[in-house]
């Protein structure tokens, strides 16, 4: 027994390079099947009605409360990337060098890395995206293959003009809501792969051509106050946000763009041809898996240049959904 | 009279001997103890990747589409099937291909004998490889596959040796 | 007679000492190469993917009406070709936040992990 283990001796110090093979293993694993997590310091104050204090959605949150880094789109997909969470773990403007070894790769020893991640689009061009150092010669690696999924966009052109024209005689008030049923959105029968989650992904609702809805004589239309109303199905009555709309703290749950520009809820802007107003999934942490979002477009001013009105149902008919893409990820360690 | 001054002096000696012969036989036998540790580091990267490839040919890309593995499995077109495998498993991120082979059957039962039909014949690199792994992926075939699947609803295994040339 | 020599004592002494620091680093060294082995193998071993699978199997097989036929087919090829036991079983469609799903219960052994689960779907 001695004799076969003094040739080791012989044999040099180089078990870390086994070891490197390992790691890589881990990190593509924690990237390509894990959803990622982020936890609220437990000490922290609450805010607003039932605030999440965890979650997968580390995309939303302050770096320093994120404590594991993942691309799936959730436990149940692995393989399944979503983009904002791609786009997010590979913006170097975000994660440094530290972050990257506390929050993915993991471990004592301070390890060099490199991701890489090559998206094919369908009309045969490449998306790379890379981090880390470059390569030397001798690396622990693993490659995997994934899907990348991105969100959906309701868009409202003017295909929609003949339904969602009407008029009010008695008010000024021009209101027209995208519908959000989160019981018919969840729906087990979809895949989750292909399901639509507002509490995972954006939702992205733009209106575009908007000069089709003006009334005739007009140039443009005041959009006065984007408003948010959640019904449950145990209170069909619905129930204000009020503390979105006027509370200026929360600018990272959403952004709303009138012809390009960037605008609060209450713009009181004139809009021309296109509004455009993304939720990001921190937005939904008071809606429960049965519960209905109204997002309310209010046009009122005297006298009315619009006569938009009707209710826009967000579901899996009215998204327009992008195909998943094929992406190969290189995780390299030494 | 026996002498004995020089009994330690001896026993050095052959100690020493011994020592020496031990050593020149050690340092002479050395090898290299990776042999051990490295065999199965490339099985698990090739079977990981094996396992990604078939999962993401089993994931249609939308919800009304077609599930690629399902359709060539039915439609037993071993070309397509090897041409995508490849293609997605000689794929990396800077641009150059891999290299890497596949063989392929499929596993289905009839009656209650379990058979194989072999869906992609192995190519010239099948001699003097590297070890091959095995990854596999359940199919379900809807009625009316051609032979030799039998004509029912049913659920075959496709199993799939990858190697490196 | 003369006295037994007793200089050098302490370098014979030393010397044990080293040689028995020697073994040690040997010993350290030998089972370090043994880390890549057991790391891998551990992986390899570990049926994830065997199971992810069996899951959505089961699941498509749900779909199509929980088929008689099909189950026979995944029990008897997981036993011949994957060296593993399964079983598994569907209920009747029960109301879970508003929506009818079946209680699926599955069982997967294939000599080294057991896998026992009870989910909707």
């Amino acid at each position: 027994m001695v004799v076969s283990m003094v040739p080791g001796l012989l044999a040099g110090l180089e078990s870390s390079g086994i070891d490197y093979d390992a790691v890589a293993y881990r990190t593509g694993v924690i990237l390509v099947e894990d959803p990622g997590w982020w936890a609220e310091d437990p000490n922290g104050q609450g805010e607003g009605q039932e605030r999440l204090r965890d979650g997968p959605s580390w995309e939303m949150v302050d770096k320093d409360k994120i404590k594991r880094v993942g691309l799936a789109v959730s436990r149940e997909t692995p393989n399944i990337l979503l983009s904002t969470k791609v786009e997010k773990f590979f913006s170097t403007s975000f994660f440094d060098e530290d972050d990257y070894r506390s929050k993915a790769i993991f471990g004592d020893i301070p390890y060099s890395y490199n991701f890489s991640l090559n998206i094919s689009n369908p009309d045969g061009t490449y998306d790379l995206k890379q981090t880390g150092s470059p390569i030397p010669l001798g690396y622990g690696y693993i490659r995997r293959v994934v899907k990348i999924k991105e969100p959906g966009v309701a868009e409202i052109n003017e295909s929609f003009k003949d339904r969602y024209t009407g008029v009010e005689w008695n008010s000024t008030a021009r209101n027209f809501t995208v519908r959000l049923d989160f019981s018919h959105l969840l729906d087990p029968t979809i895949k989750p792969i292909y399901r639509i989650n507002p509490r995972i992904e954006p939702v992205n609702v733009t209106i575009t051509d908007f000069r089709d809805y003006l009334n005739d004589s007009y140039e443009d239309a005041a959009l006065k106050n984007v408003t948010f109303w959640k019904t449950t199905k145990e209170d069909p009555r619905p129930v204000r946000l009020s503390w979105l709309s006027y509370n200026e703290k929360k600018p990272d749950t959403y952004t709303l763009h009138l012809d390009g520009d960037s605008h609060n809820l209450t713009p009181n802007e004139p809009v021309n041809s296109s509004i455009s107003l993304v939720l990001r999934p921190n937005f939904m942490t008071f809606m429960g898996p049965t519960d209905t979002l109204d997002i309310q477009f209010n046009f009122d001013e005297n006298p009315p240049k619009t006569n938009i009105t009707g209710i826009h149902h967000y579901n899996n008919t009215s998204v327009t959904r992008p195909d998943l893409k094929t992406a190969v990820l290189e995780v390299a360690i030494w | 009279m026996v002498n004995d001054a020089g009994q330690l002096y001896t026993m050095e000696g052959i100690a020493a001997g011994l020592i020496m012969i031990l050593t020149a036989y050690i340092v002479v036998s050395t090898t290299s103890i990776y042999t051990t540790g490295d065999t199965h580091i490339p099985d698990m990267q090739l079977e990981q990747l094996g396992s990604d490839v078939l999962a993401m040919m089993d994931t249609p890309d939308n919800s009304s589409g077609e599930n690629q593995l399902v359709g060539l499995v039915y439609h037993n077109r071993s070309d397509n099937f090897k041409k995508e495998f490849l293609r997605y498993c000689n794929a990396t991120t800077d641009g150059t291909l891999d290299n890497l082979h596949m063989s392929a059957s499929v596993t289905y039962r009839k009656n209650s004998v379990i058979k194989e039909h072999p869906f992609v014949a192995p190519d010239e690199t099948w001699t003097g490889r590297e070890s091959a792994v095995r990854v596999t992926r359940w199919v379900q075939l809807t009625e009316g596959p051609p032979n030799p699947y039998e004509n029912r609803l049913q659920a075959v295994l496709v199993e799939v040796l990858l190697w490196r040339a | 007679m003369a006295r037994l020599n007793e200089e050098g004592q302490w370098i014979v002494l030393m010397g044990l000492l080293v040689a028995v620091a020697l073994f040690f680093l040997a010993l350290i060294v030998n089972q370090s190469a043994l880390v890549g082995q057991t790391t891998s193998e551990a992986v390899l071993e570990f049926p994830k993917n065997d199971i992810r699978d069996l899951r959505s199997a089961i699941f498509d097989y749900i779909d199509a009406e929980c088929n008689e036929e099909v189950e026979q087919d995944i029990i008897a090829i997981s036993l011949e070709r994957k060296n593993a036991v399964v079983s598994f079983s569907v209920g009747g469609p029960q109301d879970v936040q508003g929506h009818k799903m079946h209680p699926v219960s599955i069982h997967y052994n294939n000599g080294v992990t057991a896998y026992n689960e009870t989910t909707h779907y």
